[in-house]
């Protein structure tokens, strides 16, 4: 089954290197946990208008906001900041569903 | 005292000697390890961090060969003189932590934000680790130049101070315009605008007529929304080097392939290397979080957060062929913008929340910004490239970036701490803050700031 369900997470960030490492590499933790098969891809915010559109779920280490994308985004500062963590994280599994 | 300084400066000079490729593991390594890690996880932080330094390298060495041919023509065929080439910050960035004074820098920069913060001179904790290295290039630069230590800590001194201040005055700015709360941006290449910014915004302020246009700029990103692909932009400028160095079309095509090649693969290279300093980062981020956290005001935070508004996206994506145009028109710019125009977001978001959303001035007031990064850079390209030959990188001309010293504030302190009498330029620059630090905070107030910033709040 493994690929099948294989989930594809787009995290931006302001230079698609920093910030964006630290909430995919969490994300991608928190999902092997609860036995979510997902595949995390980074890139700057700048290009989601672009790129959001091929993926499962996008989710911005800032405040993003663009009427044209139509795959849902979820902002995860609180990854960065520690503070609702796992709310977020939650958040995260439950919008693959 | 000078036994000691000695014997520190032997040390370093040892560990200089080895080569950046076998420092740079052992210093990320001692770091991983002061931050507690496991030593195997330590070590392995060392190791994918070099191997980023590495992929960094070789691209740098890509980018100036693919460039130096048409730029030298350029000069030969034109007069036009771009002979600096804006490698980006991340190259910039490996280079300091290449250095090897680096890790007394991040204990350095540590130990003042948390005095400061006992002192409650500032309400920020900062404990994002990685962006340090805008602050310590300052000291580096200066070690490199005058080989004196306690001028490399001061000059790092200084930017922290500073950078821990504009980050406090700004706060209510990402409170209120980005509406992200109890976070503040240390990032100097997001803060150092506001030199130039605040009072140039002041002036538009009091200027009629000009204070009132606010032209609503739609569908940027549908237009030109291409530039922000940093392959395709470069590709676009590689090409349009090559055919202003008459060169034919094939060898304008391959430097127009080559400057997209090195613009797509820069950004795996340095994530590779973020990659191995995040552990760190985090690390030192919850030793200090769980002592100090909980008591504070703001936690510092990446600017990265708040470069997603699209009114910074639309201002950026204006200012990169603006800033472009800029490099080619400036008397005296040598500096040719390529690998940083990706990053323009960083340089011009806090003039957008600044302006309230009002593109229309925040172009206005970034243009004279972006000339100061143009300058700064040409600047201070033969001391950066001094630097990075010392490390380890190798290439022909020389390189610049649109961090480190160009940025405004890193300029001050680094040309404050190299001239030709520091002690008197540093006590000047002091004075000067005290007196910009007195202004801000007595003067103004932090409750007039608050007020400001929320009459820009957005739906």
């Amino acid at each position: 089954m493994k690929g099948k369900n294989m989930k594809r997470i787009l995290v931006a960030c302001g230079n698609g290197v920093a910030t964006s490492t630290v909430v995919a590499s969490k994300i991608r933790d928190y999902c092997k946990d609860k036995g979510v098969d997902v595949k995390t891809k980074q890139c700057r915010m700048i290009e989601l208008h672009d790129k959001a559109d091929d993926y499962d779920l996008v989710v911005t280490t800032g405040k993003f906001n663009d009427p044209d994308i139509k795959t849902p985004c979820i902002m995860g500062i609180s990854l960065l900041t520690g503070i609702g963590q796992d709310k977020t994280l939650q958040q995260i599994v439950d919008a693959l569903k | 005292m000078d036994v000691i300084v000695n014997g520190i400066y032997a040390a370093f000079q040892a560990i200089l000697s080895a080569g950046a490729y076998v420092m740079l593991p052992l210093i990320i390594t001692i770091l991983g390890l002061i931050f507690r890690l496991k030593f195997s996880r330590a070590f392995r932080c060392g190791i994918t961090i070099t191997c980023g330094f590495v992929g960094i390298n070789l691209l740098v060495n890509l980018l100036k060969t693919a460039v130096t041919p048409a730029a030298s023509a350029m000069v030969s065929n034109i007069g036009l003189n771009l002979e600096v080439t804006d490698v980006g910050w991340g190259a910039i960035s490996s280079i300091t932590w290449a250095s090897p004074i680096v890790g007394f820098l991040v204990f350095e920069i540590l130990g003042i934000n948390i005095l400061m913060f006992i002192l409650k001179a500032t309400n920020t904790m900062d404990v994002d680790i990685w962006n340090y290295h805008h602050m310590m290039i300052a000291g580096i630069l200066v070690f490199f130049v005058t080989n004196n230590f306690v001028l490399a800590l001061i000059a790092t001194a200084l930017m922290a101070v500073i950078s821990f201040k504009l980050c406090d005055w700004t706060q209510p700015l990402v409170e209120n315009f980005f509406g992200i709360p109890d976070v503040s941006l240390p990032t100097v290449s997001y803060l150092s605008s506001i030199i130039i910014a605040a009072p140039l915004n002041w002036v538009i302020d009091r200027i009629p007529g000009l204070r009132d246009v606010n032209i609503n700029i739609k569908n940027v990103q549908k237009r030109i929304g291409f530039l922000g692909d940093p392959m395709i932009l470069g590709f676009i400028l590689g090409v349009a080097m090559g055919v202003l160095a008459w060169m034919p079309w094939d060898k304008a095509f391959l430097t127009g392939v080559n400057v997209a090649a090195v613009m797509a693969l820069m950004p795996k290279m340095t994530a590779m290397f973020v990659e191995g300093l995040m552990p760190i980062s985090q690390a030192a981020q919850d030793m200090a979080s769980k002592r100090f956290g909980g008591r504070a005001l703001s936690i510092g935070l990446d600017a990265a957060v708040v470069v997603g508004n699209s009114d910074v996206i639309t201002t950026a994506l204006i200012m990169i062929p603006v800033t472009i145009l800029l490099a080619f028109i400036l008397p005296g710019n040598r500096m040719m913008p390529l690998a940083d125009l990706a990053v323009v977001t960083f340089r011009v978001a806090i003039i957008v929340a600044l302006c309230r959303g009002n593109v229309f001035r925040s172009i206005l007031v970034s243009i004279p910004v972006m000339a100061a990064i143009l300058y700064a850079g040409t600047a201070a390209a033969p001391y950066l490239t001094a630097l990075a030959t010392s490390t380890g990188l190798q290439f022909d001309g020389e390189i610049a970036s649109m961090a480190g010293p160009s940025l405004t504030q890193t300029a001050i302190v680094f040309w404050s701490c190299i001239s030709a009498n520091p002690w008197l330029a540093i006590v000047i620059l002091i004075a000067v803050f005290a007196l910009v630090w007195y202004v801000v905070e007595k003067k103004i107030g932090m409750e007039k700031i608050q007020a400001y910033a929320s009459q820009g709040q957005q739906a």
